[in-house]
């Protein structure tokens, strides 16, 4: 209990981790918000310069920069119609009539005081459920996290709006990516095609900065003559009467988000969507309607994508499998520091596990603090043209690419992975899946094995384990699920329970 | 779920990828296939690492993950050859403008240039040509802003950071070490 409590003060009894954190949310406000700059672009190539630094000032940087650019994709959706993060697709909506209305200023103060909300029960929940899941995840099996590991993937895969197809397609190259180089038990050598420069593998942080770095900034090139509108910002600071009448649906949208964040895989994204459809459907009498400026249309996705980064810390801190793109990265920056995120990492280190809620919650509030201040100042920097913001953008993956090892060939990798995450996106491939299984590579290979070999290598024996441990069966069951929930079958008996009328007439 | 229309067919992000549903945009049948090629040789490749030896050898987990893309390439592909073109895309203006090539060129060439001539002069060369094509301002302005920027990332990031970056041609260290010597003069 007192390292807890120490763990959880250490940020705030030292200036320089409170700075960090400061400084990474008043970044990420602006971060979130530029059309450009990804928060995983971002914390991607942070992690190549902060990884010589102590783990806790690398983490509070990071943490700060998450926290921050979650909300501050916001407030280009409301000022410029134009989502800064993919977070805030859904905060357009209603944000950006509002700001024709006048109403900017308005919206900014709503969006704020709901992340801030969102933000609280995402970290109060990871807080009472982490430590708990921790426990029941000591029981596991090396057969439940290799399920796991392909659960977390597919989930990737199927919850974003692509194809299941394509999802699985794209994880299952991360995995094969993740097992370029010598096996670590054998030493074998595998996928280097006889090329010594692979057998050390392949960086992943070259991997994560080329598909999130570069292909977006390629993909950026597209827009770059969109021009920047100009805005009049008026009261900010929402009333009380307004929080209170909002706050049910806040509340009921931060569960949603805590929810889909824990998630491994899903985040803030679809939390936001699936926020703005739940209050579409339960607000009974908007005072205007939704698409037209609706308060409730700020509310819900802003609440939820602020909470879902608590819940995506859930499944990286307990499980070791990452939550969302950016837990996937920190879960990386927590091996380099020669951490090893997952259940032992909150026996072993429950300091460092305090420490992240109690960074977590610092920057919640700095959060909070810069993002009813400096908006003048902040509609005058997200005008930075994107003929100037494009190449900086490429410049720092470069940097960050080389940082890391001091290598060349790590900058060829990530030019080669940027421009193959381009032509991804545009063909309609998640990215998430390929990232998350470069991540999860090791811990499927090297559970699978150990499962096998404890089984004497019989895979009825092993699927004899999977049907009578309930854990695994839940596990299998869920992977089942996932694959039959995509195919036309499954839509077809949807159907036919749901609305066999128009089932029948088809 | 309601569907919400976010208009991401170019994949902007990472929980809503590009592509149409129902359509085939210019080129998307041709990068199936060569994935579908890649995963046949990947396959080949986890094939050779120790063959069916035993369910724990290493080639085991490389030879499934290779065969499900074999799979999955192949129903990508399968699929996508069924659905009809998009109307008004072309490869040239939608997929890989000139402006993106140029720029794939560009980062190519800065990785050639980066150990040769050293992190400042190809940042330089770098900033100074991306910035002039992209903006289409005057050579003054091109010139301030991208030396103006390049000077804040190498604060930054080789003064506050400390990241080594090749030097090249530039004595870079000479440099710092008279910055040093003249602040440490000045504090003594």
């Amino acid at each position: 209990m007192m390292q807890a409590l120490m763990g959880f003060l250490t940020v705030f009894s030292q200036p320089e981790l409170l700075l960090l954190v400061g400084l990474g949310t008043f970044a990420g406000v602006y971060v979130g918000a530029i059309p450009g700059l990804s928060v995983t672009m971002a914390v991607s190539i942070l992690i190549s310069f902060t990884f010589s630094w102590d783990v806790y000032p690398a983490i509070s940087l990071m943490i700060g920069i998450y926290m921050g650019g979650v909300y501050g994709g916001s407030r280009t959706a409301i000022l410029l119609n134009i989502p800064g993060a993919p977070s805030a697709i859904a905060t357009a909506l209603d944000g950006y009539p509002m700001a024709k209305r006048g109403e900017a200023g308005t919206a900014i103060g709503v969006t704020t005081v709901m992340s801030f909300i969102g933000g609280f029960v995402g970290i109060a929940v990871l807080a009472l459920a982490a430590p708990l899941v921790s426990d029941f995840a000591l029981g596991f099996q090396p057969r439940d996290y290799m399920l796991l590991a392909v659960l977390g993937i597919l989930l990737v895969g199927s919850l974003s709006q692509g194809s299941l197809v394509k999802g699985i397609f794209a994880g299952a190259l991360g995995i094969t990516i993740g097992a370029v180089g010598r096996d670590p038990l054998t030493f074998s050598e595998r996928f280097t095609f006889d090329f010594q420069i692979l057998e050390g593998g392949i960086s992943f942080i070259a991997v994560m900065i080329g598909m999130f770095g570069v292909s977006e900034a390629l993909q950026q090139l597209h827009n770059v003559d969109k021009a920047a509108v100009r805005q009049k910002i008026g009261r900010i600071v929402p009333s009380l009467g307004t929080v209170k009448k909002h706050l049910p649906l806040s509340l009921q949208t931060s569960a949603i988000g805590v929810t889909i964040g824990a998630l491994p895989g899903t985040g803030g994204d679809i939390a936001a969507l699936m926020a703005y459809d739940h209050a579409k459907r339960v607000t009974r009498n908007p005072e205007r309607p939704f698409g037209e400026g609706a308060m409730e249309g700020l509310v819900a996705p802003e609440t939820a994508n602020n909470a879902a980064v608590g819940g995506a810390f859930i499944p990286m801190m307990t499980l070791g499998i990452p939550g969302d793109a950016v837990t996937a990265i920190m879960i990386g920056a927590l091996f380099i520091h020669g951490l090893n995120p997952g259940p032992m990492l909150m026996i072993d280190q429950p300091d460092m596990f305090w420490f992240i809620v109690g960074a977590l919650v610092t920057a919640n509030c700095f959060m909070l603090l810069f993002g009813l201040t400096g908006i003048r100042l902040f509609t005058r920097i997200v005008e930075m043209p994107r003929s100037v913001l494009i190449p900086l953008i490429m410049l720092l993956s470069i940097v960050g690419a080389y940082a890391v090892n001091n290598s060349i060939t790590d900058v060829y990798w990530m030019i080669g992975f940027g421009v193959f995450g381009y032509f991804m996106r545009h063909y309609g491939y998640p990215l998430g899946p390929v990232i998350l299984g470069v991540i999860l590579s090791r811990l499927l290979d090297d559970n699978w094995r150990r499962a096998i070999i404890s089984e004497r290598e019989d895979l009825g024996r092993f699927f004899e384990g999977v049907l009578t441990s309930p854990l695994s069966l839940v596990l299998f069951v869920s992977v089942v699920l996932i694959f039959v929930s995509q195919t036309p079958v499954w839509a077809k008996g949807k159907a036919l329970l749901f609305s066999p009328k128009e089932s029948a007439k088809q | 779920m309601q569907h919400i229309e976010t208009e991401h067919h170019d994949g902007t992000s990472d929980a809503t990828p590009g592509g149409y549903g129902n359509r085939r945009r210019p080129g998307e049948l041709a990068f199936g296939a060569l994935m579908l090629a890649a995963s046949l040789g990947l396959l080949w490749s986890a094939y050779g690492i120790s063959g069916f030896e035993a369910l724990s050898a290493p080639g085991t987990v490389p030879m499934a993950t290779a065969l499900v893309m074999v799979v999955t390439a192949a129903i990508v592909v399968a699929k996508t050859a069924r659905l009809p073109l998009v109307p008004n895309e072309t490869l040239a203006r939608d997929i890989v403008p000139a402006t993106v090539l140029v720029f794939i060129a560009f980062l190519i060439a800065y990785g050639l240039l980066l150990k040769p001539l050293g992190f400042i002069p190809t940042s330089a060369l770098f900033l100074i040509a991306a910035v002039r094509i992209l903006s289409r301002r005057n050579w003054t302005w091109t010139l301030l802003v991208s030396l103006g920027s390049l000077a804040v990332v190498w604060l930054v990031f080789r003064i506050v950071f400390t990241v080594l970056m090749p030097s090249g041609i530039v004595p870079e260290a000479e440099f710092i070490q008279v910055f040093r010597n003249l602040f440490n003069g000045g504090g003594a």
